[in-house]
């Protein structure tokens, strides 16, 4: 442990201290990271990405969190009592152990426009017209990656709330039926407070994953075009190997583990708590 | 009175009695030698176990010296082993590729008897590879391919051998060494490379469409109008990666309108991207292409190959590696564009980690392939360009002949972003992909490359 995770860390932050020439510079990286455009690109507000890897993670998370948690919870429950579900739930559940590699090219491929399957349907309705390689264009290349990474990770949410109705016992839903509550309010007033610890994981987990989300970028967009769709772990990649700038993928990589820590800090309590 | 019948039965006895003897004597004769046989026969047997068991003995002695032999030649191949290592080379080349390299490296076992491993490891992979390896002293191989300003820039920080002695720069292409030199001083060698000589097409495509290749700019524009009446949307396919084959086109355009010297001093950094002539040529040529549509998006370039070759683009822009890419190289045409007086040629770069172990081994094979007899090999399989100016054009197959011709006249430049390196080819890369969808943005692109241009 000490090894392998906490010597690597700290390590990581002292780099962040010094110059590519080994001296001590203080916040000096920091304030160059954060005012570059890589991190924050804010200028002309409201405008098109790139807008910054940072403001990108958290369009992510703003965008794909509640996607991913609502669309796992809405299967986890209708899939709940059907016959064969496990099948349907297989399916979902195979973008979760989809290599990231691949859900990137699939991706990638997905939104082509001359071979993609989006451009196809849109031809199928009569939106011909609109195809276009979605991950090729600063404004759609995001969220072209934020939209198709969702079926990579619904899974997750999914079977952890599949997990968690098993465990609601029947007597609470029989006791409200008789006392006539309908399907929102017994939703709303048993199944969502019973699924709190549930949704707590899922919720710090898919947070985790989409701040460190790198593969599907590296591989579908590699950031572009013109760091549209560029994010913090794929900028502290593009510093370290590409620029050999490593005291710049420190700063990155301290940004990152003091986010990933704020985020765990709730769950932890909820557990301690508990 | 003894009757005829009488004598006749007595004669017939008589002849039995006879016959009986001489058949009973013979009988007896004939089981006395079967007994001798039979002794015979146990006295064989005996002789026969008596020589199987002679026969065993021997083959347990021979066995065992089987098993010496054995041992001592297992002995001498590890002894054998030890003076003559297995040395490591890192290379690109997967695949068809690397089915064309490996017997470039057995001639070079067979020569010198030096084993050779060959790993796979793409230059992206090794960036993130070699840093931590240098920092500890080590290195994965013995003889790495690895871009050109990596090269340099490790020599500069100690971890590469230095090679002046193990080769003549001379016999190799002007210029092409520049990459990898240091203070006067080699640290690398350029194997084969590749040239990227302009647009490729379909002879037969053209030919069945009655075009011919280009010779002005007003007649290239004229080609891609002509194209476009002919349905195809857009002409020219645009290939997409992380970006490179957008920046060899780019390239291209520079270094026609721009001339060769000044795609050696976007190099050295005396050239600037916001002004002329540079953005005289991305306004006056390259972005009216782009917003009249006559290049495509930037589609998955092993994606944009197969759709060209099939018809749904007529011209790709790429580099001569394509000769191996497709169906049938002789229905490849190429021309540059008219009025190009120089053409980049990607060289791959090779050199000796300063912590190999087979030091000695490495300096043979790095001689070896900087050698005519080893380019040779390599370009007569066909998607290669000799740096070794004594490889001839016959060594070359048909059409790779027309490309190593086609840079006779013209000057031979190194490749932009691939000099240069960095944080300038990552965001040269992605500035392109964004020009290539949105020319307008041309002012934020430019500016975005000058801030990290050397």
């Amino acid at each position: 442990m000490i090894i392998l995770v906490l010597f690597p860390i700290l390590n990581t932050i002292y780099i962040s201290f010094l110059s590519s020439k080994g001296e001590f510079v203080g916040l000096d990286n920091y304030a160059d990271v954060m005012e570059s455009k890589d991190i924050f690109d804010l200028e002309g507000f409201p405008k098109r990405p790139p807008l910054g890897a940072f403001i990108h993670n958290m369009i992510w998370i703003f965008i794909h969190l509640p996607l991913s948690i609502v669309s796992g919870l809405i299967l986890a429950i209708i899939l709940r009592d059907v016959k064969g579900s496990s099948v349907v739930k297989t399916l979902v559940f195979l973008g979760m152990v989809t290599p990231m590699v691949v859900g990137g090219l699939l991706i990638r491929y997905t939104f082509e426009k001359d071979v993609g399957i989006v451009n196809g349907l849109l031809s199928f309705v009569g939106l011909g017209n609109l195809a276009r390689s979605w991950t090729a264009y600063p404004d759609t290349a995001l969220f072209a990656l934020i939209f198709g990474s969702v079926w990579l990770w619904t899974g997750f949410s999914m079977i952890l709330y599949s997990a968690g109705l098993a465990t609601i016992p029947k007597d609470y839903y029989e006791a409200a039926k008789i006392d006539g509550a309908g399907v929102f309010k017994t939703f709303f007033r048993i199944t969502l407070p019973l699924l709190r610890p549930i949704t707590v994981t899922v919720v710090t987990m898919t947070i985790l994953y989409e701040l460190k989300i790198f593969d599907v970028v590296l591989v579908a967009t590699y950031g572009g075009p013109g760091k549209a769709s560029s994010v913090l772990a794929f900028q502290m990649w593009l510093y370290a190997f590409m620029y050999f700038q490593f005291n710049r993928a420190a700063v990155v990589a301290s940004l990152l583990t003091v986010l990933t820590t704020i985020v765990t800090i709730p769950m932890i309590r909820f557990v301690v708590k508990r | 009175m003894v009757t005829k019948v009488e004598v006749s039965i007595a004669v017939l006895v008589l002849i039995a009695i006879i016959v009986s003897g001489v058949a009973l004597g013979y009988s007896l004769s004939i089981l006395g030698k079967l007994d001798e046989l039979t002794r015979n026969m146990a006295d064989l047997t005996t002789s026969m176990i008596d020589l199987t068991e002679a026969m065993t003995d021997i083959a347990d002695k021979i066995g065992a010296s089987l098993d010496t032999i054995n041992t001592i030649q297992s002995r001498l191949t590890e002894v054998e082993g030890k003076l003559t290592p297995t040395i490591t080379v890192i290379g690109p080349w997967s695949g068809p590729e690397m089915d064309k390299f490996l017997p470039v490296l057995a001639r070079f076992e067979a020569l010198t008897g030096i084993n050779v491993r060959y790993k796979v490891y793409r230059a992206e992979e090794l960036a993130t590879l070699l840093p931590a390896q240098f920092a500890a002293g080590t290195a994965p191989g013995d003889v790495i391919f690895m871009w050109g300003w990596f090269i340099a820039e490790n020599a500069e920080n100690g971890h590469v051998m230095e090679v002046t002695d193990l080769i003549d720069e001379s016999k190799f292409l002007s210029g092409s060494l520049d990459a990898v030199k240091v203070n006067d001083k080699l640290y690398g060698c350029a194997y084969t490379g590749k040239v990227k000589p302009g647009f490729w097409y379909r002879k037969s495509f053209f030919t069945a469409n009655g075009l011919t290749e280009p010779k002005t700019w007003n007649e290239f524009l004229t080609l891609l109008d002509t194209l476009k009446t002919l349905g195809l949307e857009h002409p020219i396919a645009s290939g997409d990666e992380i970006g490179w084959p957008l920046s060899d086109i780019t390239e291209h355009f520079l270094i026609t309108f721009g001339g060769p010297e000044l795609q050696l001093q976007l190099i050295d950094g005396t050239a600037s991207w916001t002004q002329d002539p540079v953005r005289g040529i991305f306004e006056d040529y390259l972005v009216p292409l782009l917003d009249a549509g006559y290049f495509s998006e930037p589609i998955e370039w092993t994606t944009a190959l197969d759709l060209w070759w099939q018809g749904d683009y007529a011209l790709y822009f790429m580099g001569s590696w394509i000769t191996g890419m497709v169906d049938d190289p002789s229905d490849l045409g190429v021309f540059s564009l008219p009025g190009c007086e120089g053409l980049v040629f990607a060289a791959d770069y090779f050199f000796i980690p300063k912590y190999t172990q087979y030091p000695n081994e490495a300096k043979e094979l790095f001689k070896f392939l900087a050698s005519s007899e080893a380019q040779r090999l390599q370009v007569a399989q066909g998607g290669h360009i000799a740096t070794n100016i004594e490889v001839s054009l016959d060594s070359y197959p048909e059409v790779d002949r027309i490309v190593a011709n086609l840079t006779v006249g013209k000057a031979v430049l190194p490749d932009l972003d691939d000099s240069i390196g960095g944080e300038f080819q990552a965001t040269f890369w992605d500035q392109l992909k964004l020009l290539w969808v949105s020319p307008q943005s041309l002012d934020e692109v430019l500016q975005n490359i000058e801030a990290v241009a050397p």
